[in-house]
């Protein structure tokens, strides 16, 4: 058996349980009834309404999420879909369980990691189903040229949102509009390292009546009742009807999720403090480069903090930072430089997610990071960058 | 702002299953929460310890359902496109959907006799052909059946070069005649932690397997093939993770092994509640004309008890005493022979399947159902026999 790690003394995600989710969590398991029931209902309702859409599908994760929307998409073998590398390799998993093949589009920059829209646009051909953009860290893609390239190539558009609950772009007048409600489905992750973290689980939102059916079918089987309309008595045999999975929540996790997401926004706006904080630290420290722009950071969920450093320091960076002052960060590969992508697709060039990839790693970032704290990462990641120039 | 139990279950005077989760069980899930560690932690490497130990397995693999688990067995055991794979027309349709996530083909058998619902050689030797990969047995409703025909089962596999795998979802803590926890004849078995279980706590499954290799490839592809990310990696020696091959995310999470490792420790104790109650079933329902019992007395012994089947007249009496029974506030089930299902259609493929699923009504039974509440499931199935024949 692995041992778990030592806890860091500044980890780079941690969550807090109330009091409250505790009784939730009790409530439910006191009541008996533990699969997707009243509170798997009553969040799929609240996390609709959140973002504007009819419909929220609860699922086993944000992968499983995808996966559907994909098939709700009509994803299949022969079908190429676009994807960025710069996301975890869900993304691009999805189309694979679906047959198809993920394409990927390099990023816009080291200022902004969203995907590109000019690329994206290059690497459209007959076969395109679909494209699957990532708000990552929480941070809104180009959407709106997405959505205009979808709509003039006639694709389908997957939003990857599992980073980004709570984030939004100005739409027309100004007003808010929430990221996952732009494309035929979005997909939201509650893994516990997310801003909205559970355990394992996800969703997927729509504000289509025919993909919400086709996931609600899909995630259970392919069952047309599933054991609460039986214990309702609305229910007494059922078909299958399609090729599903069990991709379900439960209700133990709903309760939790219930009572989180009721704080989601007030920890959102705690996170968008605690990067203007970093951004204003770092702003005039050149050998540490912040992606994204100030404007951004309002509208973001704040997910990660990523910093970039001179790439030929940056193993030297995080081993340091974590030995010397214990502040812990995370990476992430390009999924088109993974072994199971090279070895299925063969080597593609992504210059722009290359070098990002390269040079960025993620600092401590969670709502109730206390300004002390920061200020003790702050000089941590000064100090050991000036050590290594 | 919960909806009221009222919302979950109006009207049943006899729940089908109706497990009760104890206090200390929500004790250990409150620790596990207030710890802040969600996935993929101790919790989950005591769970998966603890399930190999008293399954008696080498290995155990902690998975989001049993459902999840059936997928991860045919891929880890080689099934891919052009391959088959035999499973019961008695089953849940996730056997038969497993062997297709993998691009393989379902082949449905016929089952062995209407009492005795499962598969034997004599179903599966006509469907074998080069193709197939391997055989699905299926422990349906916690019964591993007499014990000549499981072990024959495992023989004729290994001479023909096919994989046996075991579905014991609804059979924890089943076992053979010699007393071995079913799951262990095949290459690997599999177990439910789905909410109407002894060890239920909401969706969720294990795998447990002898062989090291097997146990290796389902414990990556359950998280994406992830190579692990290890404390000493963290600290610098390497910076970052590799994907391996095309992997899923089927992870269980902390709460609930938590809540699974926590009802673990009662498992003997259910099933001997379980036991007495199928057997006071058998004697209830002995002289009662119109039902046919399923299984024998002698497999009730060791079985894990996961609903009580038994047999009436045909399809019309089974929707009717069932109708009746509902009316009577108890609640029942009944399976779809899987060759009835849309998706699965071929009606003659199987009509000893086709027969049991007509006639068979699963009755309520869980560790706490009452003596009185089980002679109210009694009554209500007597009358609305007795109903047929106008008495």
């Amino acid at each position: 058996m692995n041992p778990l790690p030592v806890h860091p003394r500044t980890p780079v995600f941690d969550i807090v349980i109330e009091q409250e989710d505790l009784d939730a969590v009790a409530e439910v398991l006191r009541s008996g009834w533990l699969t997707m029931g009243p509170r798997t209902e009553a969040i799929e309702a609240e996390f609709a309404a959140h973002i504007g859409v009819r419909h929220c599908v609860a699922t086993s994760s944000c992968t499983t999420a995808l996966h559907l929307a994909c098939i709700a998409a009509g994803v299949g073998p022969g079908d190429e879909v676009i994807v960025p590398s710069l996301t975890f390799v869900a993304t691009a998993n999805a189309v694979r369980y679906c047959g198809g093949q993920p394409i990927f589009a390099d990023l816009i920059g080291s200022h902004d990691l969203g995907i590109d829209p000019d690329h994206i646009e290059s690497l459209i051909t007959p076969k395109t189903k679909a494209i699957i953009p990532v708000h990552y860290a929480g941070y809104a893609v180009p959407i709106e040229a997405i959505v205009e390239l979808c709509e003039r190539y006639g694709l389908a558009l997957i939003e990857d949102a599992a980073h980004a609950p709570d984030a939004y772009v100005e739409g027309a007048g100004g007003a808010p509009r929430m990221l996952g409600s732009f494309g035929a489905s979005g997909c939201f992750s509650f893994f516990p390292n997310k801003v909205l973290a559970v355990g394992e689980g996800g969703c997927l939102v729509t504000d289509d009546d025919q993909i919400a059916a086709t996931a609600r079918l899909l995630r259970s089987q392919g069952m047309t009742a599933t054991s609460i309309d039986k214990q309702r008595g609305e229910a007494f045999a059922y078909d299958v009807v399609g090729l599903g999975f069990n991709y379900r929540f439960d209700d133990p996790r709903a309760a939790l999720l219930m009572t989180r997401f009721r704080r989601l926004h007030g920890e959102i706006e705690r996170r968008r403090e605690l990067v203007h904080r970093y951004r204003s630290a770092f702003a005039d420290f050149d050998a540490i480069d912040i992606p994204y722009s100030d404007e951004q950071v309002d509208r973001s969920s704040c997910y990660l903090m990523g910093v970039r450093v001179d790439p030929a320091i940056r193993r030297d960076f995080r081993a340091r930072l974590i030995e010397r002052h214990g502040v812990q960060t995370t990476i992430y590969p390009a999924t088109h430089r993974l072994s199971a992508y090279v070895e299925a697709f063969g080597e593609v060039s992504l210059p722009q997610t290359e070098a990002v990839c390269a040079s960025l790693a993620s600092i401590p970032l969670f709502p109730h990071l206390s300004d002390s704290e920061q200020d003790r990462v702050i000089a941590a990641v000064k100090q050991t960058v000036e050590g290594l120039s | 702002m919960n909806p009221p139990e009222a919302a979950v279950a109006p009207q049943w005077r006899v729940m089908l299953t109706d497990w009760q989760i104890g206090e200390d069980d929500i004790e250990a899930v409150m620790e596990t929460l207030r710890s802040g560690w969600l996935t993929m932690g101790p919790r989950t490497q005591e769970l998966e310890a603890r399930f190999a130990e008293i399954s008696g397995a080498t290995h155990a693999i902690a998975v989001s359902s049993a459902s999840a688990a059936l997928h991860l067995l045919c891929r880890a055991a080689g099934v891919g496109p052009g391959d088959e794979v035999i499973v019961p027309a008695i089953s849940f349709v996730a056997d038969a959907h497993a062997p297709r996530h993998c691009g393989g083909t379902t082949v449905l058998a016929d089952i062995d006799s209407p009492t005795r619902p499962l598969l034997g050689v004599a179903e599966v030797e006509p469907l074998i052909s080069e193709r197939t990969k391997a055989v699905i047995a299926v422990h349906m409703f916690g019964y591993s059946g007499a014990a000549d025909a499981a072990y024959e089962l495992a023989e004729f596999c290994a001479e023909r070069g096919v994989t046996l795998l075991e579905d014991c979802a609804q059979a924890s803590g089943a076992r053979y005649p010699d007393g071995r926890w079913v799951g262990s004849l095949g290459l690997a078995g599999c177990f439910s932690f789905f909410s109407k279980t002894a060890l239920g706590v909401g969706e969720g499954g294990i795998i447990t397997t002898d062989d090291a290799d097997f146990a290796a490839a389902v414990r990556s592809l359950r998280s994406h093939a992830m190579s692990s990310v290890t404390w000493d990696r963290h600290r610098g020696h390497a910076e970052t993770y590799d994907v391996g091959e095309l992997g899923y995310n089927y992870r269980l999470d902390e709460p609930r092994a938590t809540l699974a490792l926590s009802r673990l420790g009662r498992l003997d104790a259910s099933l001997a509640d379980l036991k007495r109650i199928a057997r006071a079933y058998r004697e209830l329902l002995a002289d009662l004309d119109g039902v046919e019992l399923t299984f024998s007395a002698a497999e009730i012994e060791h079985g894990g008890h996961f609903a009580f089947p038994v047999l009436v007249a045909d399809g019309a009496t089974r929707d009717r005493v069932r109708e009746q029974m509902r009316l009577a506030g108890v609640q029942s089930t009944a399976y779809p022979a899987l060759n009835l299902l849309t998706e699965y259609l071929d009606p003659d493929a199987a009509p000893r399947a086709a027969d049991f699923a007509a006639r068979h009504i699963a009755l309520p039974i869980y560790a706490d159902l009452s003596t009185s509440d089980q002679q109210i499931v009694v009554a209500a199935l007597a009358d609305a026999l007795g109903g047929q024949s106008g008495g």
